[in-house]
């Protein structure tokens, strides 16, 4: 008996050693090595998946197999899956295999993917990482689909168009328009009478935080541990963009405004006291302070956050809270102010179906029928014909966010900066903790200023 | 005939015991050979180079490692916060298994049911699930403090939110999660002679004089090897700090591990984060060796 045990243990064996050699002989050896890596490192089952069905593409002569990658929440994943199975069923013989993480999850697998180059063939990008992957050679330039028709960009503004363009070349197409925009608690700033103006400016905020604080004792909550947009925002009022080329742009002393907000809302007791982050998932717009606290200490009048966030804020909101929004803060606030991609959808490079892989792209970005699925979840869509297809169907909120971006944004902003580099996402670390110090008075706004930009140049004096 | 002696031979190799046994662990040996070892010695690689997983590695000598040790004060920072936190979480978690184990250790319809109870946090202790749920405890409007006013101290303190209390959360986190070493310790404890207690009894040994003279010393064996484990353990805790605090307030509670997830997969800074991840094999080493050196000084013995 354990004989035989022993002979069937061995043929199962021999068999699977056969299989072995077949898999190596039908790739070369290095990209099988890669491939084993990125199924060690990757977060098991999804990442396998994304190499076997690269490999099934390769090999496939009849059916096309694509990978469609995004990060987000569930509305959108729904959408787009659903998106993605019209597109299915009117171009047979294509099978796309939809695949979707968190924010977080999303970067640790793209780059991992990246490594095993297994890029997927559609994929969602991000305005911080276009340029690093571009510059990588990761992303289809998609200039000559563009020339020859097959993607059609001709209602998208030049202005959006620029977003996407990196040395000439264009690597990522608009997937939806929206801006920053200041959620306020309406129920709250009307209780006391007080209007909260568009495009306000960085002292009448300040004048905003403290009579709220003064009539009803809620707190404000400025940018705390997410303020890489903010900060960016910030700065534009005064003419700098952060980040040059392996060094931070401008002066240490051209930080102190920055830091010194944080330090007169702390005087003046207006500012929501730091500790109470520690408590909650920064950056998850249902734990914002202003919907999440629970007493007017651990609550602010308003959190700062996008136009395509105003749906979830208010389903985060408890019962009776009505939502107003506006723009940011800032002391120049048209210099401040910009019309943001709140994402992008990029071709991997590597895509054994790349033609078809853009007419997928070119399906999500210009079917009407397909935007009458996605619904403008991802921002207003970009070519301007869509846009207005899909207007009369949006819900009560998507049309005020709509309004809020052709009425009060369009006319008071200026082109959004270039991408951010390599080192961006290390000096954003950087500059949250610098603000923590601050906010828990280890550091004055000067000296907080004076580290931050001698630090910040250091990292990007290594990329 | 030249064939049928080939024949048997391979039977003869197959019938042997030790072929089974190898073609048994063979899943192991491979997953073991390409899952760990490749990407340890790729690893390896990485931490002498310049490397940011998007472009191919470039080599840069030991770079990564002067600058951890020169111009990274945040690599100290985490260094001196993994050590507070292993060595004040493993010791009290080994005391915490101790007395806990000596309580259950009688035989009676209860005790299955406490032991299965007070294992259950080491299952579910490292879950995010729990991460969070200690979260919302520890909030200034969380339970614990309004436990604390039931009995009269009314306080909106945010634990998590002090620098000096935030560690602490984390360390309770970890000493509540005392259920394995329980069960080793239990195990144990049931292995030592009853005739020894009896022959110490009838010299009139009190109950504390017993535990010191013969439970404790039997038991060092037992408590080196759970030391040794749970050091290593504490060493590598991540996720606690990875869903509660993400190392803050002020990177009073930044893991070394966390650290090193933070330069390989948000800053890109793979080379450097596959340094720190050798240092930190260093590290656990030294640790260990040491721990082994001094053995002989403390733990109890039969064969000496």
């Amino acid at each position: 008996m354990k004989r035989k045990i022993a002979l069937l243990l061995a043929g199962v064996l021999a068999v699977s050693a056969l299989t072995a050699c077949g898999g190596g002989s039908s790739s070369s050896s290095d990209a099988g090595a890669a491939a084993d890596t990125t199924a060690a490192a990757a977060d098991a089952g999804a990442a396998a998946d994304t190499t076997a069905a690269a490999a099934d593409a390769g090999s496939a002569e009849g059916g096309k197999n694509l990978v469609c990658y995004w990060w987000g929440n569930q509305v959108r994943n729904e959408r787009t899956a659903a998106a993605l199975e019209l597109y299915e069923q009117n171009n047979p013989g294509v099978s796309i295999d939809p695949q979707f993480a968190d924010w977080g999850g999303y970067w640790d697998k793209l780059a991992t993917l990246a490594a095993g180059n297994s890029m997927p063939d559609v994929l969602q990008m991000d305005y911080m990482y276009v340029d690093q992957y571009a510059k990588s050679g990761l992303l289809v330039d998609l200039t000559p689909y563009i020339e020859n028709g097959t993607l059609d960009c001709s209602q998208i503004s030049e202005n959006t168009m620029a977003s996407g363009t990196i040395d000439g070349g264009v690597y990522a197409i608009c997937a939806g328009i929206n801006s920053p925009a200041l959620i306020y608690d309406k129920t709250l700033t009307d209780s006391i009478g007080l209007t909260i103006k568009d495009n306000m400016t960085m002292d009448e905020f300040f004048e905003y935080s403290r009579e709220i604080n003064e009539k009803t004792g809620v707190k404000t909550d400025i940018s705390y541990g997410t303020v890489n947009s903010y900060s960016e925002y910030f700065m534009r009022s005064f003419d700098i963009v952060p980040f040059g080329d392996k060094k931070m742009n401008g002066t240490a002393e051209d930080w102190i405004p920055f830091f010194a907000q944080y330090v007169t809302g702390l005087d003046e007791g207006w500012l929501i006291d730091p500790s109470i982050f520690a408590e909650i998932s920064i950056g998850a717009i249902e734990q914002m302070p202003m919907v999440y606290g629970s007493s007017p200490e651990t609550r602010s009048w308003c959190a700062l956050a996008n136009s395509n966030q105003l749906a979830a804020a208010i389903n985060a909101a408890p019962e009776g809270m009505e939502l107003g929004i506006t723009t940011w803060p800032a002391y120049d606030p048209v210099k401040s102010d910009y019309l943001k991609s709140s994402q992008f959808f990029s071709i991997g490079a590597g895509s054994a179906n790349e033609e078809e892989a853009v007419k997928v792209l070119n399906f999500l970005i210009n079917d009407i029928d397909a935007n009458k699925i996605l619904l403008g979840e991802r921002g207003v869509p970009a070519p301007a014909n869509v846009a207005e297809a899909i207007a009369p169907l949006l819900s009560e909120t998507d049309q005020e966010v709509t309004a809020f971006i052709n009425d009060v944004v369009t006319p008071n902003c200026s082109p959004i900066n270039p991408p951010q580099p390599d080192g961006a996402s290390e000096v954003y670390d950087l500059l949250n903790r610098v603000v923590e110090e601050v906010c828990y008075r280890q550091r004055t706004a000067e000296d907080a200023a004076a580290y931050f930009f001698e630090e910040a140049n250091k990292i990007m004096a290594t990329k | 005939m030249n064939n049928k002696k080939k024949q048997m031979t391979l039977k003869q190799f197959m019938g042997q015991e030790s072929t089974a046994g190898v073609v048994f662990s063979l899943p192991f040996i491979i997953g073991f050979l390409l899952f760990m070892i490749v990407p340890m010695f790729i690893s390896l690689y990485y931490s002498f180079c310049d490397y940011n997983i998007l472009n191919p590695a470039t080599f840069a000598g030991v770079k990564n490692y002067v600058k951890m040790f020169t111009d990274d004060p945040t690599f100290w920072k985490t260094i001196q916060v993994t050590f507070y936190f292993a060595l004040v979480s493993v010791p009290l978690r080994l005391i915490f298994a101790l007395i806990v184990a000596m309580i259950l250790q009688k035989t009676t319809l209860a005790t299955g049911f406490y032991r299965a109870a007070y294992y259950l946090p080491s299952i579910i202790g490292g879950s995010v699930a729990v991460a969070i749920l200690w979260r919302r405890m520890f909030a200034a409007d969380g339970v614990f403090n309004s436990l604390l006013g039931v009995i009269g101290i009314k306080t909106s303190f945010a634990w998590l939110g002090n620098v000096n209390t935030a560690i602490w959360m984390l360390i309770i986190l970890a000493v509540w999660q005392f259920g394995s070493s329980m069960l080793i310790f239990l195990s144990s404890l049931k292995q030592i002679p009853v005739s020894l207690y009896e022959a110490a009894r009838v010299d009139g040994a009190s109950k504390w004089k017993q535990f010191w003279s013969i439970t404790l010393p039997l038991l060092t064996p037992t408590i080196f090897f759970n030391l040794v484990m749970q050091m290593i353990n504490g060493f590598l805790a991540f996720t606690q700090c990875f869903i509660i605090t993400q190392g803050r307030p002020l990177n009073s509670t930044l893991f070394y591990t966390v650290y090193m997830y933070q330069q390989s997969f948000e800053f890109y800074n793979t080379g450097y984060g596959a340094a720190l991840a050798w240092v930190m094999l260093g590290i656990i080493g030294l640790i260990t060796i040491v721990l082994f050196a001094t053995k002989r000084f403390w733990v109890y013995s039969e064969g000496v």
